[in-house]
């Protein structure tokens, strides 16, 4: 609905528009984008189709606030999180075996901390509440169902022009802005209209569905081997029968996720569904005893941009930005699973351009280059581009199906005590163990080589 | 402790029987019906036939039309040395006490489960809790009907009969034109012998149609929850309850129905009760001789393609 | 002057009766608030929305002038006070209205009291418990709905309080400048003299009241007593609890239908 959604009343009024910003979406990137505009002194309006920001918004269970630091001073003071992240494991799974690597650090448990489990309805609603006291004025229940677009100027091959606000799903719904900011999420319907997405492709997204399981807080203390706010994090790979992807199980006060990240392709391919998947991964010897008994409070399941770099869109175009999950930009690289950080940074460098923009009165895509220019410098970028090989790494065949016995195999032998045989050679069990995976040495190296270079 | 009962052309309504008995039999009936105008004396009125073995002790005051204003105002002499005056929670009832408790300056206690001089329960919260509150001496409450029952006593006397005929007028009240019969629509559901009933449970208006299909192939009629008829995806007139139809069927079948009081003190007594509930602890639940945990509306979906065939062979 | 009155409940949704955050007017409220908003049309007058309930409650007022509401009269005071003090606290706010809008229940006390108090405290006629209103200037005709499915035809003539069922009325969506304006919109804001708590009472969850049972036929004591007993158990759990898939769940409904020799 690109030119008729045009509404000539506002198109025809060269410089006029009801607010400088509007940032479609109350989720993390949502509130930090509106979060600086507001605070710059711009008049901006934060769209949101929930009842409240974060009501409808599921995801694993973890953010990592540091970003807020700059936004946010002592943030975690008021923050509505449930546990500090004090423990953090990851898991190699075969149907018999488990493997654990798990890392604990005390710091992370105090000030200025590190990540934390929290509830979104909780966090966004929170941030979102910031954003309104630096002076964004909030719309809830409200849905952006079009972008405004002025007249193409003649000539203009694509017939697209500049993006001049939203329309919502209200009675005389228009609303006409300086700039918009999309950050309405995965898949993104408005970065499509803009244009900004050459093609999306099933093959870039995962599913993730996750179970809120209740269980008293000193259950889960003693289970999880933490007290007082301190919390887990396990990442768990090897965990989901024929389809590729990974499983996570996080401790809230007086709950627990466990959840899958799956492939959306094999899903469809392997016929199995989801709430299967999770089940088989809860029964696990190694998983059950932690999950038993836990009363089911809510099952859930959303998508997940997986594919980094691959996928991402132009991020900037003559009076839009786009920014957090409806960029892409979420960090789901196997052993990672970030976008609230991402989010949160890329809405920030998104209001602080649309600011710079409107400053200078010039919000077309030149005006608002600041925006990329932010996102290539910082962490946002950085880290999609050292990682760029992760996903499909971690996804893949070799990674989901042959590796984890191929090693459980060899840490199995190198401790099994199978006397009076002598120890056999960890270079000897290596090799056998290959073999008996069906691993090629080659493709081990390459996939060694990929590791290293992305998370070494 | 004293029963105050609107009495319309005769007829107790919901509870009010209930509420005699929880006065041990001291009631004031009061509406059409009751008082021959002439004779001043007993008309041949169901209501004290219905009475009886639970009735003591009754007056009957004629006031015609339900003019909660003026009856207010007519029955506050009558009820100024009773403390403690109870209602039944039926709609004249509900919309008289609030006039009596205003003009006798007492507090009211509205959709009571049990009413003493010491103690008083309320459900509230949609049903969901029980309030025990501490009256004072003076109080005015409603009794939620349907949930106390009665058991007449063959062995009681004839209750004591006072008439009174006064004229109660007031422009304060809204003037009646007609009492309709209970809408042809809610006549099949009041009478139904098997009832398949809806809740919040449900996910959506299309499953209204699945529970009718389901009806139908059951020979059943079809009722909801106020949640469902609040969401205006089920007509008024099918809702089932004290504040809907009061029904009485053999069989009921509950998908998503929590079983809150209002909605159960309206089910009457049936032989057999489903209930498919993803909460396990619900009172539909406890109440169900086969209670299944299970999500509504997939069993919706799979219970009807098993009936489908049925179906046709009825027709057939 | 406003003669036409919406009284508003902040209550907790149903289905999230323990968060907040979805808190608002019920659906019979909804019903209340577009019936004023219609009436009010009518009359050339403007509607006033008037809420008692803690400062969250603000929240049904400023839905309400973004749905077309002149006015918002907030009365701080819990929304538990005494049904009684509550519409005291609204008539004295709004001593001239002349059509005074209720829901029929409040989902949490739910006693359908205040609209009968509120109507004592005006002076004003009550239509409670209305199912369906047709406008018949000065006044107009409603439906009252009584017990045993029976229906009761009202004239209405102001001043009156109307209490109306949820879903009786679609309240109107509101517009988006309509919802920006009613979001920085002026409150009257009344400090009422006296609002109670309500009463203090001890809180459990529901269970039903075990019913009197009527002594069956059969001259025996001993068979009444079994009866009795048998009886009595349906007040308490009286069947099996079976966890099962959808589609067992449909078969095993089916079987048991069968076995009670309600299908053929
Ligand atoms: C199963 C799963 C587990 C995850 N685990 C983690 C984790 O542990 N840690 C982590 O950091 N990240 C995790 N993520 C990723 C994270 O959830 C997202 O990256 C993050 O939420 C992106 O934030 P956002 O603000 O860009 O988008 P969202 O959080 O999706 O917010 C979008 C908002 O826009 C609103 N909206 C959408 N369309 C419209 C519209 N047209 N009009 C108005 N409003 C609209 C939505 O209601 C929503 O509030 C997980 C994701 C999934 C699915
Ligand atoms: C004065 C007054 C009068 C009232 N009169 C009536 C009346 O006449 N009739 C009436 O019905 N109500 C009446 N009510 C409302 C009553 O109090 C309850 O709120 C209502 O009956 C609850 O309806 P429900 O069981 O559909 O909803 P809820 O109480 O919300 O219960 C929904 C149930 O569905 C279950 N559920 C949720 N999801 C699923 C799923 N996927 N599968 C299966 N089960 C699921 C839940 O566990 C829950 O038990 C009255 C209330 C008041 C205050
Ligand atoms: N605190 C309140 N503020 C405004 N209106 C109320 C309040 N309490 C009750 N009402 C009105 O009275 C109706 C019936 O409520 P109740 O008598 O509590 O069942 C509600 O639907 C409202 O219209």
């Amino acid at each position: 609905m690109n030119e008729d959604a045009v509404d000539p009343g506002t198109a025809a009024v060269g410089t006029q528009r009801d607010v400088d910003v509007i940032v479609v979406g109350g989720g993390p990137a949502g509130a930090c984008a509106a979060l600086v505009a507001a605070r710059a002194g711009l008049s901006v309006v934060l769209l949101e189709r929930g009842p409240f920001p974060g009501s409808k918004n599921m995801y694993g269970g973890v953010v990592y606030p540091r970003i807020l630091d700059q936004l946010i001073p002592n943030w975690w003071e008021d923050a509505p999180i449930q546990r500090w992240v004090t423990r953090r494991s990851t898991m190699l799974l075969t149907a018999t075996q488990a493997l654990t690597v798990d890392f604990r650090a005390d710091a992370w448990g105090k000030p200025p901390y590190n990540g934390a489990t929290a509830y979104r309805p909780d966090f966004d609603n929170w941030l979102a509440g910031h954003a309104q006291a630096a002076g964004a004025q909030l719309i809830t229940s409200t849905t952006a169902i079009g972008l405004l677009r002025s007249r193409a100027p003649k000539g203009n091959a694509k017939g697209h022009g500049t993006v001049v606000g939203v329309r919502t799903d209200r009675p005389d719904g228009d609303l006409t802005a300086h700039v918009v900011i999309a950050c309405d999420g995965v898949n993104s319907f408005l970065a499509k209209e803009a244009g900004l997405y050459e093609h999306t492709d099933a093959k870039h997204f995962t599913l993730g569905v996750k179970e809120t399981l209740a269980l008293p807080k000193d259950v889960i203390d003693e289970r999880f081997g933490v007290r007082g706010r301190e919390g887990v994090d396990i990442e768990i790979i090897g965990c989901t029968g024929g389809v590729n992807g990974g499983g996570f199980l996080y401790t809230n006060l007086d709950t627990i996720a466990v959840g899958v990240v799956l492939k959306l392709t094999k899903l469809g391919s392997q016929q199995q569904r989801p709430e299967q998947i999770i089940a088989t991964l809860k029964q696990h010897p190694a998983i059950a005893p932690l999950v038993q008994d836990g009363e089911l409070k809510e099952y859930s399941a959303h998508l997940i941009p997986e594919a980094g770099l691959k996928m991402m869109p132009k991020m900037t175009t003559d009076g839009m930005l786009v920014a957090g999950d409806a960029a892409a930009l979420c960090l789901a690289a196997g052993l990672w699973l970030e976008g609230v950080n991402f989010a949160m940074a890329s809405g920030m460098y998104a209001g602080e351009a649309a600011v710079e923009a409107v400053q200078a009165n010039d919000t077309s895509a030149t005006g608002l280059a600041g925006y990329q220019r932010r996102l290539s410098d910082t962490f946002v970028l950085r880290d999609h581009r050292k990682l760029h090989r992760a996903p499909e790494l971690v996804l893949s065949d070799r990674v989901q199906h042959l590796y984890p016995s191929m090693v459980a195999n060899v840490v199995e032998r190198m401790f099994r005590v199978d006397n009076p045989n002598p120890k056999p050679g960890v270079r000897r069990i290596l090799n056998q163990e290959r073999k008996r995976a069906g691993v090629r040495r080659r493709d081990l190296l390459r996939d060694g080589w990929t590791g290293f270079r992305s998370f070494g | 402790m004293i029963a105050v009962v609107v009495v319309r052309a005769g007829q107790l309504p919901a509870g009010g029987a209930e509420a005699v008995a929880e006065c041990a039999g001291r009631a004031v009936l009061v509406g059409s019906g009751l008082v021959d105008a002439e004779s001043e004396s007993e008309s041949e009125s169901g209501a004290v036939a219905e009475l009886a073995g639970i009735a003591t002790e009754l007056t009957l005051v004629e006031l015609g039309d339900f003019h909660p204003a003026a009856w207010a105002s007519a029955l506050a002499p009558l009820l100024a040395n009773e403390p403690a005056v109870l209602l039944p929670g039926s709609p004249d009832g509900r919309d008289l006490a609030p006039r009596l408790a205003a003009l006798l300056h007492r507090p009211l206690f509205a959709g009571a489960t049990g009413v003493g001089r010491q103690r008083i329960e309320l459900a509230r919260n949609g049903g969901r809790e029980l309030h025990t509150v501490a009256p004072g001496p003076e109080f005015i409450a409603t009794l939620q009907p349907g949930v106390r029952g009665v058991v007449a006593d063959r062995r009681l006397g004839p209750p004591t009969i006072a008439s009174v005929v006064t004229l109660a007028d007031d422009e304060r009240d809204p003037v009646v034109l007609e009492v309709q019969p209970p809408d042809p629509a809610t006549i099949d559901l009041a009478e139904a012998p098997r009832i398949v009933g809806g809740g919040a449970g449900l996910d959506g208006p299309e499953r209204i149609a699945q529970l009718e299909r389901i009806s139908s192939a059951l020979g059943a009629s079809m009722g909801a929850t106020r949640v469902i008829t609040d969401r205006g995806w089920v007509p008024h007139e099918r809702q089932i309850g004290t504040t809907g139809v009061v029904v009485d069927p053999q069989l009921y079948l509950a998908f998503g129905v929590s079983g809150a009081v209002q909605h159960t003190s309206g089910l009457g007594n049936p032989d057999h009760i489903i209930s498919v509930n993803t909460d396990q602890h619900c009172p539909m639940m406890q109440l169900a001789d086969l209670a299944i945990v299970a999500d509504a509306n997939a069993t919706l979906t799979a219970l009807e393609a098993l009936l489908a065939p049925a179906e046709h062979e009825g027709a057939a | 002057m406003d003669t036409v009155v919406a009284c508003l409940k902040w209550v907790t949704h149903p289905g999230e009766p323990h968060d907040e955050r979805f808190a608002g007017m019920s659906s019979a409220d909804q019903s209340a608030l577009e019936f004023a908003l219609v009436q009010a049309a009518a009359l050339g007058v403007g509607v006033t929305a008037v809420t008692v309930g803690p400062d969250a409650a603000e929240k049904v007022l400023r839905d309400a002038l973004a749905c077309g509401a002149r006015r918002a009269i907030h009365i701080r005071g819990s929304g538990s006070a005494p049904s009684a003090e509550v519409a005291e606290a609204i008539a004295a706010a709004v001593p001239d209205a002349q059509w005074a809008w209720c829901g029929d229940y409040s989902l949490d006390r739910g006693t359908g009291s205040v609209p009968a108090f509120l109507a004592a405290a005006l002076g004003a006629q009550q239509a409670l418990g209305i199912i369906s209103v047709a406008w018949q200037s000065p006044g107009l005709t409603a439906t009252r709905r009584l017990d045993g499915g029976r229906r009761e035809l009202l004239a209405v003539a102001a001043p009156a309080v109307v209490s109306v069922e949820g879903a009786t009325a679609h309240l109107r969506r509101a517009g988006l400048a309509a919802v920006r304006a009613a979001a920085v919109a002026e409150i009257d804001g009344v400090q009422p003299s006296a609002l109670g708590l309500g009463d203090e009472a001890v809180v459990r969850p529901y269970r039903p009241r075990s019913r009197a049972l009527a002594a069956p036929a059969g001259d025996d004591p001993l068979d009444r007593l079994r009866a009795l007993t048998d009886a009595g158990a349906a007040a308490a759990t009286r069947g099996e609890t079976v966890i099962l898939e959808p589609v067992v769940a449909a078969a095993r409904i089916e079987s048991a239908l069968r076995q009670w020799g309600y299908l053929a």
